[in-house]
């Protein structure tokens, strides 16, 4: 239609209609284009250049090829960093996607029915999200300290003194007690994307499966949550690429070593402590082989979207 | 349509690639010229009324620091100098602690770079004096008659040439409560085997003997292990038989050192895997915790916020029969941007900090930083004056274990801090044997550090 329009109100030039048509598109589109490439592909590219370059400082300057790459993989300290990291960043992700999205499913449920006290529920579950993460970092280690928190304190107050662990201190508490703490931040995200989702499934679908006597729950998974399929897809990317990209929550509650032991270490903490701070207390970063992790990092955030892309699609025109 | 937009989007894609490959050549080019012309023309200037009128100018240095806490006392440092030098005026403009390393680094390579700046000691350091960015100092008048050659060392080449001014020390010790040691009749202990003595008459009354914790994983490395490690050693010839290959690092005095950390282990806080060293001076300054052991900066601290009860320091007492060695740590030195264009006043104000006037100012203004001047004026604060008093009766003084040479590990090893710090924290979770952590220690050093590979 508004092709049309356009052809019609053009005067006639040296570019026939049609193809002005095209170029007046990617002229409004050029600003957007140039912020992009400057401030993200350009940057991009830049860090997987830099890493095929050693030196130290901030501006390598030795080529040496795949070699760093070849380090971070067969160097057994290198390896197993990387290989802690990547794991420590799995579970990470996969506690957010099982509790963070489920609890959200959940919420969503509960608010999207009547009842009284709803928007004072659903800001609860939102404000989280609204405060910066040091803050949530911060509170939540005093709430955890093993001396005057309060968490301790209520167990020892209900004489349940043999679980008053030192949450953030030990190797196999930590990492999922800080993506608990995660978790209770940012569950409102999925919460409104759900909530948005739900609102958006017509009555009269409810009405007639309520008609035909369907349990509440049937009525769950039989339609709202196949009718959520595209939403729960999206939120499961987002989560995907926000938590294989986390450092705030670990560099605020546990340090930019993840410490205790390396055990809260994540692929972008041990980045950072790599390429840019380097380790206390000499501090000299190797800024190539940082921009190695941050490829390797980058190559999995790929593969995965890439992978999600090509199944959406499939099933799309399944 | 479908093929039609897929054309459009690979040619946007097409595009996008060119214009990366252009826009990113260009904007690399254009900024490396243009301050390369800014930075001619004020020069320019500059040298002609230089060459005039060179008293009369005004000078402006700015003092790199990651001293963000001693602001105030720089400023009646600054003051004094600029009374002696009134054309120049110093302007001390500290950084983040942990970002120090890394500002500094990206300042000097993009010429941004402070006149002077505080320089971390051994590798750190020198690494930035190799690739050029700190001036000689081989030329300064006086540096090596106002400072010993082990101040000297940190900052300075295999040849003994100087690149920065050793400013400050730091000591350790035990900060303990003199209430609660009174009320439970508790003397200063002068081994070892007192303190965990008494550490157990602590315990048993209720009070937490130390408030030592390990979550920073640091300060348990460099306030506790690291002022075991040189009694058992014997201080500075010990550790040089250590970096000689003439011990091996899982030695039974190291293996010793272990054990303390294990007998101290009682003796910490509940769930001291999560006590921070923040959340430890607050148990100590609440008198929650009769002990601390923690560095000589801390004075100030204290002295604002334990002020309900009396509280002093002593140092960690050698194990029975030894004789005690005290950790007197070389941390920081000041040096001078070599890209400078006010060099010369930068080694007026270098100069300034081999005074005895400097010394009496830093100590006096900032308790538990010591200075390095080899006539030590007096100290006013009290503390202070205790912490200067170990290394009066003590055997010896040594900088920390693992600074000199250990720290540089060629990449993809384990340096010897990290090392230490890991092995130390194994041990207080019972996952080594202070035995076991010797010998883990010795194998990461071995495995690059060539005299702990050839020990005997």
């Amino acid at each position: 239609m508004s092709q049309t329009i356009l052809t019609k109100s053009g005067s006639a030039g040296f570019l026939n209609p049609k193809k002005r048509l095209t170029l007046t598109w990617v002229l409004f589109l050029l600003p957007a284009l140039f912020i992009y490439l400057t401030f993200m592909a350009g940057p991009l590219f830049d860090s997987l250049r830099l890493s095929l370059y050693t030196g130290q400082g901030y501006t390598p300057t030795e080529f040496v090829g795949f070699q760093n790459y070849i380090n971070l993989f067969t160097n057994p300290l290198w390896r197993e960093k990387f290989i802690n990291a990547f794991t420590n960043t799995c579970i990470f992700f996969s506690i957010h996607m099982l509790v963070q999205n489920t609890l959200g499913l959940l919420f969503a449920n509960l608010l999207s029915t009547d009842f009284k006290g709803r928007n004072f529920f659903r800001t609860v579950i939102f404000a989280p999200a609204t405060l910066s993460v040091l803050v949530v970092g911060f509170l939540w280690t005093l709430i955890l300290n093993p001396q005057w928190g309060a968490v301790n304190k209520i167990l020892i107050a209900m004489d349940l003194k043999q679980l008053a662990l030192p949450w953030l201190g030990r190797e196999s508490l930590a990492l999922p007690v800080i993506s608990l703490t995660s978790v209770w931040q940012w569950v409102g995200m999925p919460t409104v994307m759900f909530l948005a989702g739900l609102m958006g499934i017509s009555d009269e679908l409810l009405e007639a499966a309520r008609i035909d006597g369907a349990s509440e729950w049937d009525i769950f998974w039989r339609i709202k949550f196949p009718l959520l399929k595209p939403v729960i897809g999206v939120v499961a990317i987002l989560t995907f690429v926000d938590n294989f990209n986390a450092f705030d929550i670990i560099y605020a509650m546990a340090g930019a070593k993840g410490e205790p032991g390396y055990s809260t270490d994540l692929l972008a903490t041990l980045f950072y402590r790599t390429g840019i701070a380097g380790e206390h207390p000499v501090g000299i970063p190797d800024m190539g082989m940082g921009a190695a992790i941050a490829t390797m990092t980058f190559a999995i955030l790929m593969t995965g979207v890439l992978s999600w892309l090509y199944l959406s699609r499939k099933q799309e025109t399944e | 349509m479908q093929k039609k937009l897929f054309g459009l989007l690979s040619l946007l894609v097409l595009l996008s690639l060119v214009l990366t490959a252009c826009g990113g050549g260009a904007a690399t080019e254009a900024p490396a010229e243009e301050p390369a012309a800014t930075e001619e023309a004020p020069a320019a200037t500059e040298e002609a009324p230089a060459a005039t009128e060179a008293a009369a100018e005004e000078i402006t240095l700015t003092l790199g620091s990651w001293r963000v806490d001693d602001v105030a006392a720089w400023e009646v440092i600054n003051a004094a100098f600029h009374e002696a030098h009134p054309n120049i005026t110093v302007k001390f403009d500290p950084t983040n602690p942990p970002d120090y390393n890394a500002t500094l680094r990206t300042q000097l390579e993009t010429g941004t770079g402070p006149d002077l700046f505080f320089v971390r000691s051994f590798a750190t350091g020198r690494e930035l004096f190799d690739a050029g960015y700190i001036a000689s100092l081989k030329d300064l008048p006086g540096i090596s008659d106002n400072f010993t050659e082990a101040s000297r060392a940190p900052w300075a080449t295999e040849s003994g040439e100087p690149y920065a001014v050793p400013i400050i020390a730091v000591s350790h010790g035990i900060y303990y409560n003199k209430d609660i040691f009174a009320a439970n009749g508790i003397e200063i202990p002068t081994t070892w085997e007192e303190l965990m003595a008494a550490s157990q008459t602590l315990l048993d009354a209720g009070v937490i003997p130390f408030a030592n914790g390990t979550k920073d994983a640091w300060d348990i490395n460099e306030v506790v292990m690291m002022q075991f490690i040189p009694s058992n050693i014997g201080g500075f010839e010990g550790r040089m038989a250590y970096l000689n290959g003439d011990r091996c690092f899982n030695s039974d005095e190291m293996v010793a050192s272990f054990q303390q950390i294990d007998d101290m282990q009682p003796y910490l806080p509940n769930g001291f895997e999560a006590v921070s060293y923040y959340d430890a001076a607050q148990l100590f300054a609440q008198g929650q915790a009769a002990m601390m052991m923690d560095g000589s900066w801390s004075i100030g601290a204290f002295q604002k916020d334990a002020t309900d009860f009396e509280w002093g320091v002593f140092y960690p007492p050698a194990l029975e029969g030894k004789d005690t060695y005290v950790t007197f740590h070389i941390d920081a030195a000041v040096g001078a941007n070599a890209a400078s264009p006010n060099l010369e006043a930068a080694m007026l104000f270098l100069e300034f900090l081999e005074s005895s006037e400097f010394a009496a100012l830093l100590g006096n203004n900032l308790p538990g930083f010591f200075p390095l001047t080899t006539d030590v004026p007096t100290l006013s604060d009290p503390i202070a004056a205790d912490f200067m008093a170990f290394n009066s009766n003590a055997a010896g003084v040594d900088i920390r274990f693992v600074w000199e040479k250990l720290l540089a590990a060629p990449s993809g090893n384990v340096d010897a801090y990290t090392s230490l710090n890991n092995n130390v924290i194994a041990v207080l979770k019972d996952e080594k044997t202070p035995q076991e952590a010797a010998d883990a220690f010795n194998a990461d050093l071995a495995a690059w550090y060539a005299p702990a590979a050839g020990c005997k």
